[in-house]
């Protein structure tokens, strides 16, 4: 079963520090000694404020995963327990973010080791100038794959709202539900 | 080989409990607490099966709490492309060491079925309850590489040649302390028998059963009749129990100088055989059985349900003391269905009167009777499961008793139309029978069968 | 809007042996459309019960859905794929993805994340591939299973299957109404 992370509404506070951890978490440059035009603020999960609730979104990384299924491309995978967009072979269709029932992912403007990068042929009509279009890629939670300690997000939570959810975890939670209920039912009679 | 004492086994790791196979025990073998794993009382378990057939605790390949399900198919020695579902209960395999002697080419194969096998063996491939695949399990046998298809139908007439002459001799010739003459057919009575009433082990038949005549046939006569010698022989058996194989293996039972039979596969291991070598079990054409020794009659094909053996004889036995043939070939009164049928005939002078005993839970009741010295009957067949051979521990297994009941009725009445739809239904009309006592054997109860297809048992009160 | 609540079925733990008949009849019942038989042997695919017996140190017996009418599994699930019909909660294993919120959401555990087969064959992935040793492989389909009193069958199976009897399908309306009628009884003999 792939993992996930998910918030716990009612402790969640809306600070936002898990999109700060996010961004630092996916990116190469140095945030505090960065400037603003440098640094790309594209966070992998978005915190949702409301009148009723306040919580990060981010992918649930579904079994049946509806964003991969819909790829053309083959560009989202299942890899080490992660649903996973390969950014390189993105085409930025924004099928999977019609796919996504969790709104889980965003367009975002495409680096590579840094640098922005461009389409190879397509321009773009800006106000009668033919512009160079910078390539636009799918951007979602990758449970930040290959960090150490794990998704960043989590370690950062000020209130300790986020919580990885995994194969073993869930199994061990339905068994003690399961353990619950009977013992909930040790009244039960029929007669 | 794995040892024949542990032919029936209770996985301890997934055992819950539920005693639901102590209460089909007809022996009272299974042991535990309630709620804990059970085990298996060797000094008294008869290999019957139905605790197997019962089991409903299944493994579930999803719990990783578990034995991964490849060591357990290994330590049930079943073949590793077994797909169905394993159980608590289950009985030791054999059908490796089939697929392992069919590979080789040096050995002569040899198979014969039993009587009930036809009427279930398609179950498992999806068909429905009690088809009869008499030609479909040939072909089968034949495409797995058996070099001859022979049939347990044969020997069950031969059986019913030597068996019908002894009980004809037994009331004439003795002095009545032999009788009542029981069945010796159903190898978990005998073992019953020979470990809870030593004392009566004389009433059983001398008869080998019919997998142990045909067996012994096959490495003499039939190894005459094809040139080959004996030594090379592999004579397998497909049954529909599961203690077939203890038998085959008993000590005695090497008369043609050889193991009689070599080795004992289920119903169900046959199917997982045939599933295992891609076989199409559904669109083969139906194929005949190899000559002679697999030409049957109507009589031997009733041998796999409760009071088959007891029609059979009485078929033939009718005509051996008046001369005169039965009045009437379908002798519904003994065709048995509930614990004890009883039944009175009139052969000419004698009142015949017999029993059949379907389950052996129902027999101490009558072995009781027969140690007080009250037991009125000249003859009387017992089967350990109930319903017989086509309920037995060995044939298909099904995920509820009603599917079982259900099919169990199926198949009764499948055999049945298949004895009325032969043309011989007699067990000494069947002409291959006939020329085998004339070419070898010489006459019933004569010194070749008395030594070949009769034998002798063995108290094992307080042993295995 | 239904004014009647919904039924389920719930086990009495003093009648259960744990015999797992509940289970195998569940699956059969369930599986019958993709051409299981009735044999054993003609069973290709793993056991999938929609009920779990659970044996604790005191007490056994099976768990399954008790159609809450609150339900928290289909409050949580963000496709719709698990709904109110005709008096039951039920997941449309088709339309899940496996997104395992449910399961997170279901109190006793009656949620179970499983393979999906048809006539005997893993259901693969459309599009998702899986990185295993060998680069992308194949994907099999994992969807929620959870008791649907047997839609299809009818009547639930495991009631009628149970060799104990320990299985009964509540209804609640009635089930309130007799025990109240059998409190009044109850009343009369104490306040002779």
């Amino acid at each position: 079963m792939n993992s996930f992370v998910v918030a716990a509404p009612n402790k969640c506070i809306g600070c936002r520090t898990c999109e700060v951890a996010c961004v630092v978490a996916h990116s190469s440059k140095n945030m505090f000694t960065s400037t603003q035009r440098e640094i790309e603020f594209n966070p992998r999960l978005s915190v949702i404020k409301t009148a009723a609730v306040s919580a990060p979104i981010q992918c649930r990384h579904c079994e049946n995963a509806p964003c991969a299924n819909a790829c053309s491309e083959g560009c989202i995978v299942n890899t080490e327990g992660v649903i996973y967009i390969n950014q390189r072979t993105c085409i930025g269709c924004k099928t999977c973010i019609v796919a996504c029932p969790f709104g889980a992912i965003d367009m975002v403007s495409c680096s590579e080791d840094g640098e922005k990068k461009q389409q190879t042929g397509l321009k773009c009509d800006d106000s009668g100038k033919l512009c160079i279009k910078e390539k636009m890629v799918a951007n979602k939670c990758d449970l930040c794959l290959g960090r150490q300690g794990g998704p960043a997000c989590m370690e950062v939570c000020p209130t300790d709202a986020l919580r990885i959810v995994n194969s073993d975890g869930i199994a061990g939670a339905t068994r003690e539900k399961r353990r619950r209920s009977v013992s909930g039912l040790s009244c039960y009679r029929v007669n | 080989m794995v040892s024949r004492d542990y032919l029936i086994n209770i996985d301890r790791e997934l055992c819950t409990g539920c005693r639901r196979c102590a209460e089909v025990c007809p022996v009272n073998a299974i042991e535990g607490e309630k709620d804990a794993p059970q085990s298996i009382n060797r000094e008294r378990c008869v290999f019957c099966g139905q605790c197997v057939q019962i089991c409903s605790v299944y493994a579930s390949i999803f719990d990783e709490s578990i034995t991964p399900r490849a060591i357990k198919l290994k330590e049930r020695n079943m073949l590793e492309t077994v797909k169905e579902p394993l159980f608590a209960a289950y009985n030791i395999g054999h059908a490796q060491q089939v697929k392992e002697a069919l590979a080789s080419s040096e050995l002569y194969k040899i198979v014969q079925c039993a009587p009930a096998v036809r009427v279930s063996l398609a179950e498992e491939f999806g068909f429905p309850y009690g088809s009869l695949t008499p030609g479909k399990m040939a072909a089968a046998l034949r495409r797995l590489g058996f070099d001859r298809v022979y049939d347990t139908n044969f020997g069950a007439d031969l059986t019913i040649m030597e068996e019908g002459n002894e009980l004809v001799k037994r009331i004439a010739e003795g002095d009545g302390k032999d009788l009542p003459m029981f069945t010796s057919c159903c190898p978990a009575w005998v073992k019953y028998v020979e470990q809870e009433y030593p004392e009566l082990l004389a009433h059983l038949s001398s008869c080998k059963s019919p997998q142990q005549m045909s067996g012994v046939i096959f490495k003499t006569y039939g190894a005459k009749i094809d040139n080959i010698n004996p030594a090379k022989i592999l004579s397998a058996a497909i049954m529909p129990c599961t203690c077939k194989q203890f038998e085959c293996t008993r000590e005695e039972m090497a008369d043609s100088g050889y193991r009689d039979v070599d080795v004992v596969l289920t119903t169900r291991e046959l199917a997982q055989l045939i599933k295992d070598r891609g076989i199409d079990f559904a669109n083969l054409p139906d194929e005949a059985f190899d000559l002679p020794l697999g030409n049957y009659s109507g009589a031997g094909a009733i041998f796999g349900t409760i009071g088959g053996v007891m029609e059979a004889a009485l078929r033939t036995c009718y005509e051996l003391m008046t001369k005169k043939p039965a009045p009437r070939l379908e002798l519904n009164f003994v065709r048995g269905g509930e614990g004890i049928r009883t039944a009175m005939i009139q052969a000419g002078e004698l009142e015949l009167r017999v029993a059949v005993v379907s389950g052996l839970k129902n027999a101490a009741k009558i072995l009781e009777d027969v140690k007080a010295g009250r037991c009125q009957f000249h003859f009387i067949e017992v089967m350990t499961c109930p319903g017989g051979c086509i309920n037995g521990g060995g044939q298909p297994k099904f995920l509820l008793p009603e599917y079982r009941e259900e099919a169990t009725k199926s198949r009764k009445a499948s055999l049945y139309e298949h004895d009325s739809q032969l043309n011989i239904r007699k067990s000494h009309e069947n002409p291959d029978i006939q020329k085998l006592y004339v070419e070898f054997l010489g006459e019933p109860l004569g010194h070749q069968s008395h030594h070949l297809l009769h034998t002798e048992y063995v108290a094992r009160k307080g042993q295995n | 809007m239904s004014g009647t609540l919904n039924s389920f079925v719930v086990a009495n733990p003093t009648k259960c042996i744990g015999c797992k008949v509940c289970e195998m009849v569940c699956f059969a019942v369930h599986d019958k459309k993709d051409q299981v038989a009735m044999a054993v042997g003609t069973i290709a695919a793993p056991i999938i019960p929609r009920l779990y017996l659970v044996r604790s140190e005191v007490l056994k017996m099976p768990i399954q859905c008790r159609h809450c009418e609150d339900a928290p599994c289909a409050n949580s699930c963000r496709i719709g794929a698990i709904k109110q019909e005709d008096n039951r909660i039920v997941i449309d294993e088709n339309e899940c993805i496996g997104c395992k919120t449910c399961l997170l959401a279901c109190p006793f555990g009656a949620i179970d994340l499983l393979p999906q087969f048809k006539d005997g064959e893993a259901v693969i992935q459309a599009n998702l591939k899986e990185e295993g040793e060998f680069g992308l492989e194949e994907k099999a389909k994992t969807v929620a299973y959870k008791c649907d009193l047997c839609q299809e069958h009818g009547e639930p199976a495991c009631v009628a299957a149970c060799p104990q009897q320990a299985l009964t399908l509540v209804i609640p309306a009635e089930e309130k109404k007799r025990r109240n009628r059998q409190a009044a009884v109850n009343l009369l003999a104490a306040l002779k």
